[in-house]
C-alpha cells in the first residue's frame, strides 16, 4: 500500500516557503509522493493547499525550498516546465470554455496544427482506458456538472501526466459521480504507476480514497499518516487544530451526521404555519422550462431543505428568490402576502432575505465598504429620503458586526479585503437585519472552511429558533441531513419529492435526485 | 445566467471602467505617475526636435498663451469650464457603470438646441441666456437618452451607439445651419450657404464680470465648479448616489437590493449627456467660440472632457485641476500653433499626458500579476490572459 523506497518516489518537496507580503501561505512544507499512490492533501481553506500546488504547477514562484521530480532537482519556473515534467492539474473551478465542444476544449493549449480526428481518437482512447465516457462532439454548456468534471479529467489525462493533482474534485458531484471518479483514480495509480494528489477538505473522501495523507494547517504540515492507520476524528482534529465533536461538525467535514437533532424530530411531526409559499413557479429560458411548477412551503421556525445536484434548477430558483429573475408563471407568498415579482426589491421589502449562491455576483459589492454592504438594504430605515445618514449607518453596521462576529480591518474597509467566511457573514447579517421572516440560504457553505461552516450552521439554526423560516438550497447531502427538518428534492426543474428528515436516507434521496419516486 | 442579460452589451466597457476606478494608490502609483509624466514630457520634446521645432520655445509659447498674462489665463479659464462640465457628466455615468463616449456629439446637439432657442425665442434680457443653457442641457440629455433607449429596446452597446451618434450629430448640425431654421440670410451673395448660424443676439451671450477688456471671465466657470462639487457630494452622500455607485460596482447586487437597474442606468446616461449639452450651450454663449452654431462648435471639447474624466479616474473633484491642465494645453496650444508649430503636435502631447496618468494602476496591476503576488488572484489561471488583454 505504501511503497517508500526511493525508487518509487516520484515527487519530493523540501522546505517550500511562499509568502505574500506579511502573510506566509506555505511555511517550510515537506511533501513526498510515491508512484502508485493517491496522496491526500487535507486542510481548511487558507491552509496553504492551493499555494503549494500553484508552486508545483509553476504558476507562482516559491521563496525557498527545493523540488525533486524522480530524484532530480527542478526549477519549476513556468507552467510549461511543470507540464513537461508531467505534472497536470484538474482545477476546482472548471476551466472549460462553454461555447466550445469537448474535443476543442481538450485540444486547447496544444501547439501546432489542430487535427480533429487525432484529438477525437485520443479522447476515445483515454475514455476507453479509464472508463470515462465523453462525447467529443458535445458542446460543453450542454453537459451536466459530472460530465464536465469528466472532460476536465480526460483533458488532463490525455497529456499523460505522471503526477495528477485534483483540487476539490467532488464539490459539484453527486455521491455516485464521486464514487465513479475515485474508481478511475484508483485505476490510474494502480495499473500505471502514476501518482495522484487529491486536495480536499472533506474527510470522508480522503479516508475513502487515499493511501497516505498530509494535513496542512496554517501553512505548515500538521500531520502525516498512512490513511489506513488513522481515523477520521484524528484527521479532523489535526486539520482544525482542536477537538471536534463529531456531530455538528461532521457535516461540515463532509461526513454523514451520526444522529439527528432534537429539533429535527420535533419538526418532522407538526409543521408550522407557512411563511414562504411557492406555487406553480415556472421559469422559461430560451423556450426551455428550467423550473416547472415548483410548489414549496416553508414554515415559521423550521429549516426546510431543497436538495439536488448542480444544474437541477436550484440556481434558477435562487435567482428568482434573489429578485434577479422574474418567473414566467406562478406566485410567491411571503408571510401570507403575495409578492409582486415585477417590482425590484419587493421580496426584500416583504421580509425575505437571501444568502445567494455566488456572493460575489449578487451578495456583496466587493468594492464598497463593510458598512455600506451591511446597510444597503435598510436605507429606508437608516437614512433620510435624500441624504445618507452616515452615523446611523455606521452604528447599525457596528451592531451587526458585533452580533455576527464579523472580523474586518475596519468597517470602512472594502468587503473585498475580508475572508470568505466573513464576507458570507456580512451577507447573512444584512439579510437577517430588519423584519426578516424568511431566509433563503443557497449553497451557504460553498468554499468556506470548517470553522466558518460550523458558524453558518449555528446561525441558520439560531435564525430558525428565532422564528424565521429557513429554506436551505444545497447540493451537500450531509448538510441537508444535518440541518433540515423537511427535505424536498429537485430534479430537472421539478420537485420530485418531499419527506421529513426522519424518513430520509441517502438512498431514497439519491433516487429522488435521479428523478425517480421513492 | 441573468448576469449576461443585465450586463451583456456593456461587459467590455464595464471591465474597462473597473480599471479606471481609484486603484492601488500610494507611493508607488504616485512615483510611477511622476516618472511617466517626465517620460511623456521628454518624448514630446523629442518629437518637437524631430519636426524641427524648439522645445523651449514651444514651452514658452504655451506659457505665454495660457498663463503669462490676464488674456492668457482668461482664455485658459474660459476653456476649463466646458471641459469640466463634460468631465463631470462622464464621471456620473461611469460611476453607474456605463461608458458614454459620445460627448462630442452631445455637445453639438446641446449647441443646436441652445442656438434654436437663442435665435427663435425673443425673450427679454438675461432670461434668454438662461433658456439657451437649459435648452442645451435638455438637448444633450435627450440625445444621450436615445442611446439609453437603444440599449433598453434592442440591447445596443452603449459605447458604440454614443460614439456613432456623434457623427449623426455633426451631420444634423451641418444641415441645420444651412436651413432657415437657424439662418435667415441662408443664401449669401455667392449663393453658397455659410456653414454657420446667425450670431446669437447680445442678450443670449454671457457677459463678463466687471469692465476689464482683457478679462472676460463669466458665470460659466462658476456653473462648472458648482456642478463638480455638487455631483461629488451627491455621489458620495446621497441615497441616489449610493444606488448609482452600487449599480456601477455590481449591478446584480444592486438589482437584488431593489435598484431599478435599467432605469437608473439610462437616467445617468441621459444626465451625462445633459452635462455635455450644457457645455455645448456654454460654448455658444461664452466668448470661447464665435457665438454662432457651426459643426466645428464642439472643437474636440467633448473628447477632451472625456479625457479629463479618464485622467481624474471619474472623481469629479479631481477633474477640476485636471480640466485646468487640459485648458492650459488648449489655450497654450492655440497660441503655439500661431507660432507655426502644427496643432496636431499639441494633440500628441495631450495623448502622451493622458497615457502617463492612466497607465500606472494598470502597470502596477500587471506587474503584481506577473509576480503572482496577489493572494486573492483568481485560482483559475485561464482568466488571466483575458484580463491582461482588457488592460492593454
Amino acid at each position: 500500500m505504501t511503497p517508500t523506497t526511493s525508487a518509487a518516489r516520484i515527487l519530493e518537496l523540501r522546505g517550500i516557503t511562499k509568502s505574500y507580503g506579511s502573510v506566509t501561505a506555505c511555511d517550510a512544507v515537506d511533501l513526498t509522493v510515491d508512484a502508485g499512490e493517491i496522496h491526500g492533501l487535507l486542510g481548511e481553506n487558507g491552509a496553504g493547499k492551493s499555494s503549494l500546488m500553484k508552486v508545483l504547477l509553476g504558476l507562482i514562484r516559491r521563496d525557498a525550498g527545493t523540488v525533486l521530480v524522480r530524484g532530480e532537482q527542478v526549477a519549476l519556473d513556468s507552467p510549461q516546465e511543470a507540464a513537461e515534467l508531467g505534472i497536470g492539474m484538474v482545477h476546482q473551478h472548471f476551466s472549460l470554455i462553454s461555447g466550445l465542444t469537448v474535443w476543442e476544449n481538450v485540444a486547447l493549449g496544444d501547439t501546432g496544427a489542430v487535427n480533429k480526428q487525432a484529438v477525437c481518437a485520443e479522447i476515445a482512447e483515454v475514455a476507453a482506458r479509464y472508463g470515462l465516457p465523453v462525447d467529443p462532439e458535445a458542446r460543453v454548456d450542454a453537459l451536466a456538472a459530472g460530465e464536465r468534471q469528466r472532460v476536465e479529467v480526460v483533458k488532463c489525462l490525455r497529456r499523460n501526466p505522471q503526477i495528477l493533482i485534483l483540487d476539490e474534485p467532488t464539490s459539484v458531484l453527486t455521491q455516485a459521480e464521486s464514487q465513479e471518479l475515485f474508481a478511475v483514480l484508483g485505476r490510474v495509480v494502480q495499473e500505471e504507476g502514476r501518482a495522484v494528489i487529491l486536495i480536499s477538505h472533506k474527510l470522508a473522501e480522503i479516508v475513502q480514497a487515499t493511501d497516505r495523507v498530509t494535513v496542512l494547517r496554517k501553512g505548515s504540515v500538521a500531520f502525516r499518516a498512512v490513511t489506513a492507520e488513522t481515523t477520521a476524528p484524528e484527521l479532523a482534529r489535526q486539520m482544525v487544530g482542536r477537538d471536534v465533536s463529531l456531530h455538528d461538525e461532521a457535516a461540515a467535514l463532509g461526513m454523514l451526521p451520526v444522529r439527528k437533532t432534537r429539533t429535527a424530530e420535533r419538526g418532522a411531526h407538526d409543521r408550522q404555519p407557512p411563511v414562504l409559499r411557492l406555487a406553480g413557479l415556472t421559469v422559461e429560458k430560451g423556450g426551455v422550462k428550467v423550473l416547472e411548477g415548483v410548489d414549496l412551503t416553508v414554515g415559521a421556525g423550521e429549516i426546510c431543505a431543497l436538495y439536488g445536484v448542480e444544474g437541477s434548477g436550484q440556481a434558477v430558483l435562487g435567482e428568482v428568490l434573489a429578485g434577479l429573475l422574474a418567473p414566467t408563471a406562478g406566485t410567491v407568498e411571503v408571510a401570507g402576502r403575495r409578492v409582486d415579482m415585477s417590482r425590484p426589491g419587493a421580496l426584500g421589502k416583504a421580509g425575505l432575505g437571501i444568502v445567494p449562491e455566488d456572493r460575489h455576483q449578487s451578495g456583496v459589492v466587493l468594492d464598497m465598504s463593510v458598512t455600506e454592504n451591511l446597510t444597503m438594504k435598510s436605507l429606508d430605515r437608516l437614512s433620510g429620503r435624500f441624504l445618507l445618514r452616515r452615523r446611523a449607518m455606521h452604528s447599525e453596521a457596528r451592531r451587526l458586526a458585533d452580533e455576527f462576529n464579523i472580523v474586518a480591518p475596519s468597517l470602512d474597509a472594502p468587503v473585498r479585503s475580508l475572508s470568505g467566511g466573513n464576507q458570507q457573514r456580512v451577507v447573512l447579517a444584512r439579510e437577517l437585519s430588519g423584519h426578516t421572516s424568511v431566509l433563503v440560504a443557497a449553497q451557504p457553505t460553498h468554499g468556506l472552511d470548517v470553522g466558518a461552516i460550523e458558524d453558518m450552521y449555528a446561525r441558520l439554526r439560531q435564525a430558525a429558533a428565532d422564528g424565521v423560516g429557513v429554506l436551505l438550497i444545497s447540493t451537500e447531502l450531509e448538510e441537508v441531513m444535518a440541518l433540515a427538518t423537511w427535505i424536498a428534492v429537485i430534479s430537472s426543474g421539478r420537485i420530485t419529492g418531499a419527506l421529513p428528515v426522519s424518513d430520509a436516507t441517502p438512498e431514497r434521496l439519491g433516487m429522488l435526485v435521479g428523478g425517480e419516486a421513492a | 445566467m441573468s448576469a449576461a442579460s443585465l450586463t451583456s452589451g456593456d461587459e467590455i466597457a464595464r471591465r474597462f471602467l473597473a480599471r479606471l476606478r481609484p486603484g492601488p494608490g500610494g507611493w508607488i502609483a504616485t512615483g510611477l505617475t511622476v516618472v511617466l509624466v517626465a517620460v511623456a514630457a521628454g518624448a514630446s520634446a523629442l518629437l518637437l526636435l524631430l519636426t524641427g521645432g524648439s522645445p523651449s520655445a514651444s514651452a514658452a509659447a504655451i506659457w505665454t498663451g495660457s498663463l503669462a498674462d490676464a488674456t492668457g489665463w482668461t482664455t485658459t479659464l474660459l476653456n476649463a469650464a466646458p471641459l469640466l462640465l463634460v468631465a463631470v457628466g462622464a464621471c456620473i455615468c461611469a460611476s453607474a457603470g456605463t461608458f458614454n463616449i459620445g460627448q462630442e456629439g452631445q455637445v453639438l446637439i446641446g449647441g443646436l438646441a441652445g442656438a434654436w432657442v437663442g435665435l427663435r425665442l425673443a425673450l427679454p434680457g438675461p432670461m434668454l441666456v438662461v433658456m439657451v443653457l437649459i435648452a442645451a442641457a435638455v438637448g444633450g440629455g435627450a440625445w444621450a437618452a436615445l442611446s439609453a433607449l437603444m440599449l433598453r429596446l434592442r440591447g445596443v452597446n452603449v459605447p458604440v451607439s454614443t460614439l456613432l451618434m456623434t457623427f449623426l450629430a455633426i451631420q444634423l448640425v451641418t444641415f441645420a445651419v444651412s436651413t432657415p431654421w437657424l439662418q435667415e440670410s441662408a443664401q449669401g451673395s455667392s449663393g453658397i450657404a455659410d456653414a454657420a448660424s446667425n450670431p446669437l443676439p447680445a442678450n443670449a451671450r454671457l457677459a463678463g464680470f466687471g469692465q476689464y477688456p482683457s478679462v472676460q471671465l463669466n458665470v460659466g466657470l462658476f456653473i462648472a465648479l458648482v456642478a463638480a462639487v455638487g455631483v461629488a457630494l451627491v455621489l458620495s452622500r446621497s441615497r441616489w448616489g449610493f444606488r448609482v455607485r452600487m449599480l456601477g460596482l455590481n449591478p446584480l447586487t444592486a438589482k437584488h437590493t431593489g435598484v431599478r437597474v435599467a432605469a437608473l442606468g439610462g437616467f445617468t446616461l441621459a444626465l451625462s449627456g445633459a452635462f455635455a449639452g450644457l457645455a455645448g450651450g456654454l460654448l455658444l454663449v461664452s466668448p470661447v467660440g464665435t457665438n454662432r452654431l457651426q459643426a466645428g462648435l464642439s472643437d474636440n471639447f467633448g473628447w477632451d472632457g472625456l479625457l479629463v474624466a479618464l485622467v481624474a479616474r471619474n472623481r469629479p473633484l479631481v477633474a477640476i485641476p485636471v480640466s485646468l491642465v487640459f485648458a492650459v494645453l488648449r489655450a497654450g496650444g492655440d497660441f503655439l500653433s500661431a507660432t507655426g508649430v502644427p496643432y496636431y503636435l499639441v494633440d500628441v502631447v495631450k495623448a502622451l499626458l493622458v497615457l502617463a496618468f492612466v497607465a500606472p494602476p494598470v502597470l502596477i496591476d500587471l506587474f503584481s500579476r506577473r509576480r503572482g503576488a496577489t493572494p486573492q488572484a483568481a485560482p483559475d489561471m485561464s482568466v488571466v490572459p483575458t484580463k491582461v488583454k482588457a488592460a492593454a
